[in-house]
């Protein structure tokens, strides 16, 4: 394990330094300011240099391996990272299940998973969602019954983010169907490689297939393979959201196609254009107050304090921005908004690629319809 | 955040906040903002004594001018309350017009026995500040002066300084304005000393964010009191507030209201920690922008919500409709703010 030094201690300016020379230095050949996701093998050389160097798991506390990152620090880093635009690795196993094995997972699985997902042995994908249960995440059907002294699996989850890629897989699965449906649900560990798990990919609007389908059919797993307790798995998934919830509705995206859409405009000849800058100024304006009251929430996290159910309107914000943002681009690209490629093939001038890649995110991790009724509820106390 | 400071600036704020309690009633009452409406002179000079007396209109000179010192954070929590209580009393432009005088604030200025306002705008529509100036006289032409009906001296900004006009050398020419108001230009051909000024810009970015911050708290208790409608008012035997269109149309309020806060509080703290020329007319804009996209988005969703109800005198919400009617477009148009905003994309 690597000794890292107590990042936390450093200024941020100091940090940030040294986060853009590390990215500049060690970033492998592969591509940059990617709009979908790599898959494994073209991505893995640097997931490994991000492991080589201690640098694969942020969050996780340095004792385990992890940089120990405070959250602030953590925003600096992904910051400069996607400055660089420098590929999004696989992270389901440093982001969400190794935090999440680190509260709720016994010893021997703290011992046994985190160093794989460190060293990049294990690829994880995470299986939440059914196609009955998507926005209702409570309504899971995939079911496991203990049958002496293992978990006998039969179910499907799909959405599964480059789950043709993990050789692991955490699901949620139904444990108890007598009792209230968020409490009868398990978190079990799961094997892509085990008798009966079986996978198709579905592609997407960009004719990629960054998901799947996994199918579930008499899968066993020891019993020891569950995480946090039988039927006790919602309250597990769900404590994983806390701080990501926030990191899903910073700028970062938006400001990364507000300079995509700047780029788009000089090369339409329109960025002088009165009619075009008074829209561009207004999303410039939205985006600069969504990076305000993103600051609130980063200022919250470094004071220790909880982030609370109002952290998804910074969600519903930043994705809807990014939605308007790359309507404009659309109609900036003119005809060549219906190119299948890029013009001059630069990445960054094809509107159409931002267009389809901003469809999700209204969609993933709560749509934007879920969220605002949870809003209501929550934060509004409108009643039900 | 800025360590110690951020500390004594809540401090400060509270005890802002708890005074300005005096003319603003903590029970949220309206009563008084309707018998004021639609007499003269659309404010009660008595309520501005009583800002004067608590100190308000030194918030912003210096202390070693004899002011309070304090910061746009403060400032932004005080309007936030006169905001919330529809404050028709010219106590903002009073505070920066003393801002711009300093040390030649007049005594009774400074306790609000002598109303003072600021004249800055040279044309509707226009963010110019700079008209009339002469050697020795000034003379010209100040629109959309707030509260020149019940003033006795006006602070005129001009491109070569500040001039302090008495009440006799002005002409007044008024309109009245929605929410029982009125607003006023004003001519003067007169003798006047220009008080050398360099921070009339500086000083015309707070009142903007000032301004943002007064709508941001109208459009909070707009808000609530929305809020609470939907939760008490039934139909079809289910509170209105269950329909999941109202929620949906309730949290766009918010996020608005989220975003403006944030955005004139982070503002507020640049300005008072150093933000350069090019941040505090780009953080100004854009508070401004959003402050009023707000308050004309939550006032109509208010009366829209409120029924029937909504759109009768009686109930409290018009009070805000009208008075965000007013105030939006004060301090520049979304449209002004923009174009603004645009002639400085490249620099």
């Amino acid at each position: 394990m690597k000794d890292l030094p107590d990042f936390n201690t450093m200024s941020d300016a100091d940090f940030r330094a040294l986060a853009r020379e590390f990215v500049e230095t060690n970033y492998p050949d592969i591509p940059r300011y990617s709009l979908s996701r790599l898959h494994w093998d073209v991505v893995k050389p640097w997931y490994l240099i991000l492991s080589d160097h201690g640098w694969i798991c942020p969050t996780w506390p340095r004792e385990y391996g992890g940089m120990g990152l405070a959250a602030g620090k953590h925003l600096i880093l992904i910051e400069e990272f996607e400055r660089f635009g420098a590929a999004r690795v696989n992270d389901i196993g440093p982001v969400m299940l190794g935090p999440l094995l680190l509260k709720y997972g016994t010893d021997e699985q703290k011992a046994h998973y985190l160093p794989r997902i460190l060293s990049g042995q294990d690829v994880w994908a995470q299986g939440y969602s059914e196609p009955g249960a998507g926005s209702d995440l409570a309504a899971v059907r995939c079911e496991a019954v203990l049958d002496g002294e293992e978990w006998v699996i039969n179910g499907q989850k799909t959405w599964c983010t480059l789950g043709m890629d993990a050789n692991w897989i955490f699901i949620l699965a139904r444990t108890d169907k007598s009792v209230k449906k968020q409490a009868g649900i398990s978190f079990l560990l799961v094997p892509m490689d085990a008798p009966g798990v079986s996978i198709r990919n579905i592609e997407n609007l960009e004719l990629e297939a960054e998901f799947c389908e996994v199918f579930f059919d008499n899968v066993r797993v020891p019993a020891g393979n569950i995480v946090g307790g039988v039927n006790n798995g919602w309250t597990a998934a769900k404590a994983l959201l806390g701080h990501e919830r926030v990191f899903i509705g910073a700028p970062r995206l938006s400001a990364a196609a507000m300079a995509r859409l700047e780029k788009i405009a000089r090369r339409a000849g329109i960025w002088q254009d009165p009619v075009f800058r008074d829209r561009f100024v207004a999303l410039q304006c939205d985006l600069a107050d969504l990076g305000d009251l993103f600051e609130t929430y980063v200022d919250k996290l470094r004071g220790g304090q909880a982030i609370g159910a109002d952290v998804s309107m910074l969600k519903i914000f930043q994705s809807e921005l990014y939605q308007r943002i790359s309507e404009l681009m659309m109609e900036v690209a003119a005809e060549g908004s219906g190119l299948t490629n890029p013009p001059e093939g630069d990445r960054q001038l094809h509107a159409a690629a931002t267009y389809l890649s901003a469809r999700p995110t209204t969609i993933f991790g709560g749509s934007t319809e879920i969220m605002r009724n949870m809003l209501a509820k929550a934060v509004l106390e409108l009643p039900s | 955040m800025d360590g110690v400071t951020s500390e004594d600036w809540i401090d400060n704020a509270r005890m802002i906040v708890d005074s300005a309690r005096a003319i603003v009633p903590a029970d949220g009452a309206l009563d008084r903002i309707r018998a004021t409406r639609f007499k003269e002179p659309g404010f009660d000079r008595a309520v501005m004594a009583e800002a004067g007396e608590l100190g308000l209109f030194l918030m912003r000179v210096p202390e070693e001018d004899g002011g309070l010192g304090l910061g746009m954070r403060e400032v932004c929590e005080l309007a936030r309350v006169l905001g919330g209580g529809l404050l028709p009393e010219p106590v903002l432009p009073a505070m920066m017009a003393a801002s711009l005088l300093g040390p030649d604030l007049p005594e009774e200025s400074m306790t609000g026995a002598l109303v003072l306002t600021l004249a800055w705008q040279d044309a509707t529509g226009d963010l110019g500040w700079q008209g009339g100036a002469a050697d020795g006289r000034l003379s010209g032409r100040k629109v959309a002066v707030p509260g020149a009906e019940g003033a006795h001296l006006f602070a005129v900004t001009t491109s070569q300084g500040v001039a302090l006009l008495p009440r006799d050398t002005v002409t007044i020419t008024s309109a009245n304005t929605l929410d029982g108001g009125k607003s006023s230009a004003i001519t003067f051909d007169a003798r006047a000393d220009l008080i050398p000024c360099d921070h009339i810009q500086a000083v015309l970015q707070d009142a903007s964010l000032a301004q943002s911050a007064y709508l941001l708290g109208l459009s909070e208790r707009a808000l609530d009191i929305t809020l609470d409608y939907l939760r008490i008012r039934t139909q079809f035997d289910r509170p209105i507030g269950s329909f999941q269109a109202l929620q949906h149309r309730a949290t766009g309020m918010k996020i608005s209201l989220e975003l403006s806060r944030a955005a004139i509080f982070a503002t507020a703290r640049r300005f008072d920690t150093g933000a350069d020329a090019m941040a505090r007319a780009r953080g100004a804009a854009r508070c401004k922008l959003r402050a009023a996209e707000l308050a004309m988005l939550v006032s109509r969703e208010a009366v829209q919500m409120h029924g029937a109800m909504g759109i009768t005198d009686e109930a409290d919400i018009g009070l805000f409709i009208r008075k965000a009617m007013t105030e939006a477009n004060v301090f520049g148009t979304p449209r002004a703010l923009r174009a603004q905003l645009a002639q400085i994309l490249d620099q």
